[in-house]
């Protein structure tokens, strides 16, 4: 009966999806910063500004989403962007080794901070908020001090061969950057693994109820672990592509991450509380912050203004999810009232 | 011993003395020449100002992130009334609190009126602030700096170099842990606070007024962070526009340092003042060895991960705890 009538595709139904406030959010911002800037924010410039800058944040909203269904949280992806560059540099550049194996070198530093994080978080009961941050300040230092050490500045710099950059640090007309299709194309693997596959059930279960996933036969320790580690590559292959991009890396850029991610995570209509939350919101949530982000550049606003208009946003935002959360949880069903009665 | 290791500033203390050994042995730091120091005496009390609140929030279970924009925000208010504007200075001193109240009375409000968890909403506000701040000083003042010159009697009070060296917001410090430590441990305010960290809904059941002091632990907060800007726009006579963000994870790791735990009900205001002390040492104390100053971050990481561990044994053994006498009773 249940299944039936998540079947029925109705107005009501489609209003209830948790991404749905999102979207009207998404179309009511679009249409603001559009009537605002015209046809410059509305043209190919202006399309390409936020995408860009949507990719990059998308790419690591997507697992710092998929660990905030979860119920956890990771500061230290701030601190693995930089360092991630900072090894590819060092190994293909410094140590004048070939760049595949740099860019390998650079996942890694991802992985294995990510299954530090994943590895405290399960076998202590310190939440996760604390953890990483512990582990971002350690990998910020390891990355400043082993930069320094080994290459005397603070700064590296790379010049990537063709191909690779053609891969992953191009701008199509120069315009969009390839990490756009990198970001479309792993949150489409996202959508699969959450919404598509058992192990995304996990990850529900594993926000909605720790103990009651554990008994259910869910391997908890495991899937946390795989959602830090996640989170950790993802963070390292943006610094992969900035380092390709950009040709340099600095030791303290990245920090903007930590917050930029939560905010399009949680505009997207994910709960910091954990069990609910899609990958669509996510990808929409990232698209709006995007869009107020770089659109206030293009309205004739002051820009010093930026943050108290993505700030404002943002709360709007958090505040309507939460009612919307109410709304769609208080909501029962007439068939289903029908059957009760 | 063992009810030593139970008190939560047991591994603050314990990660101090591990630290400047560290610094000691393998640093070869001259011990004599960092005592001494003002450094790292003048970081931890503009640090340590805003731990006390932040700290107590955390024991009441909530959690504050907007001070790294209540601090510059501070600052610029009394810098563009009594600066730009050429109030008295007690304009704007009272200026920069009544931000502080303002501010975290939002918070508070937003908290307790809604179920969006507390470092979402401090994050909007945190967002909102750095805005207003930015906004301030470029269009109404036009300068990122704005220059202040305070009086001589507000110079002593609130920003003068005690000795050339140490930071009259040392006192303020000392004072305001001696301060919370009653609120904390003496008076009901106290218990009603680690009562909300414990269980918000038993609490209100027991007649606790919970919203009441929600809102009044984000206002202490946020009016102790904008505290600290005004003090240092009138220490140093002019403002600046950032440097109040890497407050935000230096104040909370010293809090945790302190052996406060994060989702409330434990904690006590000696772990968050030795907490903040012991931050401090690591992140200051490094200057002082033979060891370069670029691992200072990698030396903070590792000492935060030891001492959460070790807060959560001690936690543990705190918890667990059984005098004798009741296991005699069973």
């Amino acid at each position: 009966m249940a299944l039936q009538h998540e079947k029925q595709m109705s107005f009501g139904n489609l209003f209830r999806r948790p991404e749905a406030g999102t979207f009207i959010g998404l179309i009511v911002v679009y249409a603001v910063f559009a009537l605002l800037g015209g046809s410059n924010f509305i043209g190919l410039a202006g399309l390409s500004s936020w995408l860009n800058i949507a990719a990059e944040v998308g790419i690591i909203a997507l697992p710092v989403g998929l660990l905030m269904i979860a119920g956890y949280l990771d500061i230290s992806v701030g601190s693995i962007v930089p360092a991630s560059s900072l090894t590819v540099a060092l190994i293909a550049n410094h140590f004048e080794l070939p760049l595949p194996l740099g860019i390998a070198g650079g996942l890694c530093v991802g992985l294995l901070i990510g299954y530090i994080n994943g590895y405290l978080v399960t076998r202590t009961t310190v939440p996760s908020l604390i953890i990483t941050i512990g582990t971002m300040f350690g990998t910020m230092g390891l990355a400043l001090g082993l930069t320094v050490l080994i290459k005397g500045s603070t700064g590296v710099f790379l010049v990537a061969d063709p191909f690779t950059k053609s891969l992953l640090g191009e701008a199509l007309g120069g315009m969009f950057r390839v990490g756009i299709f990198w970001w479309l194309g792993i949150a489409a693997v996202f959508y699969f693994l959450l919404h598509k596959s058992p192990w995304g059930n996990g990850v529900f279960a594993l926000g909605g109820d720790k103990e009651s996933a554990r008994n259910a036969g869910i391997p908890t320790r495991r899937l946390t672990v795989q959602l830090y580690m996640l989170s950790g590559l993802a963070s390292a292959f943006v610094g992969v592509i900035q380092i390709i991009a950009n040709s340099n890396a600095q030791v303290a850029a990245g920090s903007v991450f930590i917050f930029n991610t939560i905010m399009c995570v949680a505009i997207g209509g994910v709960a910091l509380t954990g069990g609910a939350g899609s990958i669509l919101g996510i990808v929409l949530g990232t698209i709006i912050f995007s869009v107020v982000t770089q659109g206030v550049f293009y309205s004739g606003l002051d820009t010093n203004l930026v943050s108290v208009v993505i700030g404002v946003m943002f709360l709007l935002a958090v505040l309507t999810n939460d009612s919307f959360r109410d709304f769609a949880q208080s909501f029962s069903a007439k068939t289903k009232r029908g059957t009760n009665a | 011993m063992k009810s030593f290791l139970r008190r939560p500033a047991a591994a603050a203390l314990l990660s101090l003395v591990a630290a400047v050994a560290f610094y000691v042995i393998v640093g070869r730091a001259d011990i004599f020449a960092l005592v001494k120091a003002a450094s790292w005496l003048n970081f931890a009390a503009n640090l340590g100002i805003v731990a006390l609140p932040v700290g107590l929030l955390m024991i009441a279970g909530e959690i504050d992130i907007s001070f790294g924009a209540m601090i510059p925000a501070g600052a610029i208010t009394t810098a563009m009334l009594s600066g730009h504007y050429g109030l008295p200075i007690e304009v704007g001193i009272l200026g920069a609190l009544a931000l502080g109240v303002v501010v975290g009375l939002i918070n508070g409000l937003l908290t307790t009126r809604t179920r969006v968890p507390s470092l979402l909403i401090t994050l909007g506000t945190l967002t909102i602030m750095q805005g207003v701040v930015l906004w301030v000083a470029m269009r109404v003042v036009g300068n990122a700096s704005i220059p202040l010159k305070a009086p001589e009697w507000a110079k002593f009070i609130f920003g003068h170099l005690m000795g050339n060296s140490h930071q009259v917001i040392i006192v303020w410090w000392v004072a305001l842990a001696l301060v919370f430590g009653f609120l904390l441990h003496k008076t009901s305010y106290g218990n009603w606070i680690y009562a909300l960290g414990g269980d918000k809904v038993s609490a209100r059941n027991a007649g606790v007024p919970t919203t009441r002091v929600t809102i009044s632990l984000f206002i202490l907060s946020a009016t102790a962070a904008s505290f600290v800007g005004m003090c240092g726009a009138i220490l140093f006579n002019t403002t600046q526009v950032s440097g109040g963000m890497s407050y935000i994870f230096n104040v909370i790791a010293s809090v945790v340092v302190g052996g406060v735990l994060l989702t409330g009900g434990f904690g006590s205001v000696m772990g968050i003042f030795m907490g903040t002390l012991t931050f401090a040492i690591v992140n200051k104390g490094i200057s002082f060895t033979k060891i370069e100053p670029n691992w200072a971050n990698f030396v903070i990481g590792t000492t935060l991960v030891l001492a959460m561990l070790m807060n959560e044994k001690f936690r543990k053994m705190a918890t667990s705890y059984t005098p004798l006498k009741m296991k005699a009773v069973k």
